[in-house]
């Protein structure tokens, strides 16, 4: 069987979200199939410089084809093209335009899909809301399995991607609340589905001891991994903590790491480590007492997995539907949305050892059941065997007329994803646990 | 310290949101927003305030009374009647004036509207004057609405710790009163016994009394009475009464004491006459008891802290009393 794993960038110091996922995708699949990574030369996601050679290379024994992207990003007019189809009445022309501007814009990528897509068994397109993802699966429709690593944005609710939810072969979801989301927006209920996620290659052995030691942290303290920025809910965390540190009974300290765009407060019991090798990350979430999480968007996050593996609890930020789903259904975490819960959650698993110590268990039990690597490889060989037996039931809807594509009848898509449906998808994990008892 | 009511081996996160928001709430009365706070303020405002003095949608009028309105108002000069953008029948207009002012006289019309239109003018800027005074008026009140709002909330969050707290305090004056039963009657056998038993100076040899130690007092000696002194007292007159104990406490040359002699205020009198001969330690504890118990408090003799086993114990080295020194 041979594969295509289509991405925007890859390489190994790439770390971004879906594109370190499409790594571990196509190094684990590559164990099972012949695969092939088609992606662009750029390295920013911001730009789409090309920084990378065009042309074939090996990254950790995975062939890698790097196609050039035709136009770097403008962000003024990307910034005025989102403006428009998010927030306006337009066409669907405006939202191809939108694409365009988005990037990366790699028509050479595309046009080798077209030529060579007989020569893959099946293409896996990674980041629904790209250029490579968009006009690749409809170049190569009969093979598109698309791994959508879609989160709530306006994005959503452009009117130019359900037709590929529903055109493609299989959809791999991140999460039940994402394919909650898209069969919402898109109705492809039908299409093959099935919620995969994303392991983790978290070390047996980890030595809490010596990141204490390394770092002179001494005492419980809870750890946030990942890059330290509004966006990402440190904000709301500091002001929380903070407030968490007037209380005479909380001894619990706080350890950050990862970049910093974000000034943080200065307190002896705020301590920021900056960017950590892997070995000294994982020490470090097997030294901590748990793991907070104050994402407001996520479509899954890896570093809680990991806690998770680590057998550590995890607090959520309860607005992320990702992440509170991801806490109800492994039973391995808590979540908050205010101050008085935070505090009153930390609390809770400072306090009380035995609740820590099964949320740890759980959470432990919640990655082995489900985002161990060979239960994701298993996923998604079943899958893939399923395509092999079942033809193509539904073609790609085409593009509408150069005069409909035209007409300004499309609603906002701020609009549109406003009312897509909100909450943690429990139900089809209580379901799914009742298969599985 | 957050405890967490968890009986089953599972843990159920959504039953620990619960419990944890039910503390939430337990702790800290209804929370509302900021939003909600405002929302509250503007929708129901007859839960929180009279509906008979106030609008519930006095706001949203009051708001709605402020929409500015344009009045239409024009210049008016002595010109204003011979104006044209054309210029040659502007000319001709001025050449035929003084023949229109043979018919009629055009200078009183030109006098009242140019005053008119400075009227409406003046008008303008006073109603535009009176409409920022009507701004900060509406921000006051508005902000007064939701204040008042917070405070009604507060008040009512306050009502309930008080509530709550007056509750515990209930529950702590009742268990207060429970306790002091159980020490003042849990070891009745044990009063029994001592008061049935023979006396203090009995054929019994007196303990070793420490160094320094005051001279051993009664075992009923007053300020060591705990919080069952009344029955102990009634005990002890029904005893003199009744010839009581041979030997007893009260017995060695004390008057017996009538039924009228139980008020406090009949004590002194009714001692005194033995109070000379009194320097006996029996008579000086005897004297010091009926004290005592007519004025616990004043001695000190608080139930709880007073040990209550003593006169049950036999007569043993006491340590020194600050309340009977």
């Amino acid at each position: 069987m041979k594969l295509a794993v289509v991405v925007q960038r890859y390489g190994e110091a790439i770390n971004g979200g879906a594109e370190l996922h499409a790594r571990y995708i196509a190094e684990h699949l590559a164990r099972h199939a012949e695969v092939e990574v088609l992606t662009t030369c750029a390295t920013d996601y911001v730009t789409w410089r090309n920084e990378l050679a065009p042309g074939v290379e090996r990254v950790n024994g995975v062939p890698v084809r790097r196609f050039r992207v035709k136009r770097e990003r403008d962000p003024l007019a990307f910034g005025r093209r989102s403006s428009r189809v998010f927030t306006r009445t337009h066409s669907v022309a405006d939202e191809l335009k939108w694409l365009d501007a988005e990037g990366p814009a790699s028509p050479s990528l595309v046009k080798h899909l077209q030529r060579n897509a007989p020569l893959y068994d099946f293409c896996l397109f990674f980041s629904y809301r790209y250029y490579h993802a968009y006009h690749g699966a409809r170049a190569a429709a009969p093979r598109a399995i698309l791994v959508p690593t879609a989160e709530r944005d306006e994005a959503i609710g452009l009117s130019i991607f359900p037709p590929v939810f529903r055109g493609v072969r299989a959809v791999m979801y991140n999460s039940p609340e994402e394919r909650a989301m898209i069969h919402a927006a898109a109705a492809n209920e039908d299409v093959p589905g099935v919620v995969v996620g994303i392991g983790s290659n978290v070390p047996q052995n980890t030595q809490p001891g010596r990141f204490r030691q390394k770092f002179d942290i001494r005492g419980p303290f809870v750890v946030y991994v990942g890059r330290i920025d509004e966006n990402k809910g440190c904000k709301e965390l500091f002001q929380f903590f903070q407030g968490y540190l007037q209380d005479p009974w909380g001894r619990l300290s706080l350890v950050l790491i990862g970049n910093s765009l974000l000034e943080i407060p200065k307190h002896p019991r705020i301590r920021h480590l900056g960017f950590l090798d892997d070995a000294d990350k994982f020490d470090a979430m097997a030294a901590a007492d748990l793991l907070v999480m104050p994402s407001y968007f996520e479509s899954r996050s890896m570093v809680a997995l990991e806690a998770w593996a680590l057998g550590r609890p995890v607090l959520a930020n309860g607005k992320c539907d990702v992440l509170k789903g991801q806490c109800i259904r492994s039973n391995a975490g808590l979540y908050y949305e205010s101050y008085a819960e935070f505090s009153e959650t930390l609390h809770a698993i400072e306090q009380n050892r035995w609740l820590s110590a099964s949320l740890g268990r759980n959470g432990r039990q919640f990655f082995r059941d489900h985002y161990d690597w060979p239960v994701i490889e298993r996923k998604y060989l079943d899958m893939l065997a399923r395509l092999s037996r079942e033809a193509s039931s539904r073609p790609m809807e085409p593009l509408p007329g150069w005069f409909e594509r035209r007409r300004a009848d499309r609603p906002p898509a701020r609009e549109v994803a406003g009312r897509l449906p909100l909450g943690p998808a429990l139900a089809s994990g209580r379901e799914a646990e009742r298969k599985r008892a | 310290m957050p405890e967490f009511n968890i009986r089953s081996d599972s843990v159920n996160v959504e039953q620990i949101m619960e419990q944890i928001r039910a503390r939430i709430r337990e702790k800290r009365g209804v929370d509302y927003t900021e939003q909600q706070i405002r929302e509250l303020a503007a929708v129901k405002l007859e839960t929180f305030l009279d509906p008979r003095g106030v609008r519930s949608d006095l706001l949203e009028q009051f708001r709605r009374a402020q929409a500015p309105i344009e009045l239409p108002n024009y210049a008016f000069e002595d010109t204003t009647l011979y104006e044209t953008h054309r210029g040659p029948i502007r000319w001709i207009r001025k050449l035929l004036n003084p023949i229109l002012k043979l018919f009629l006289n055009p200078n009183p019309l030109i006098q009242a509207l140019h005053i008119q239109a400075r009227l409406n003018t003046l008008h303008a800027e006073q109603l535009s004057r009176q409409r920022a005074v009507d701004q900060l008026h509406y921000e006051v009140m508005h902000n007064l609405v939701v204040e008042l709002t917070r405070l009604g909330i507060e008040t009512k969050n306050l009502k309930m710790r008080v509530e709550s707290v007056a509750s515990r305090l209930e529950f702590n004056e009742r268990r207060a009163r429970a306790l002091e039963s159980v020490v003042a009657y849990k070891p009745a056998t044990e009063r029994e016994s001592v008061y049935d038993a023979p006396p203090a100076h009995s054929s019994a040899p007196p303990p070793p009394q420490p160094q320094g130690a005051p001279p051993p007092a009664h075992h009923q000696g007053g300020s060591e009475e705990g919080p069952g002194q009344r029955s102990r007292r009634r005990r002890r007159r029904r005893g003199r009464r009744g010839g009581g104990a041979p030997g007893g406490p009260v017995s060695q040359g004390q008057p017996q004491m009538r039924p009228e002699d139980r008020g406090p205020s009949t004590t002194p009198s009714t001692d005194a006459p033995s109070a000379n001969e009194s320097h006996s330690p029996a008579a000086e504890t005897v004297q010091r008891a009926v004290a005592t118990e007519s004025h616990p408090a004043e001695h000190g003799a608080e139930p709880t802290a007073s040990p209550a086993p003593a006169p049950t114990a036999p007569p043993a080295p006491t340590p020194p009393d600050p309340d009977h020194q």
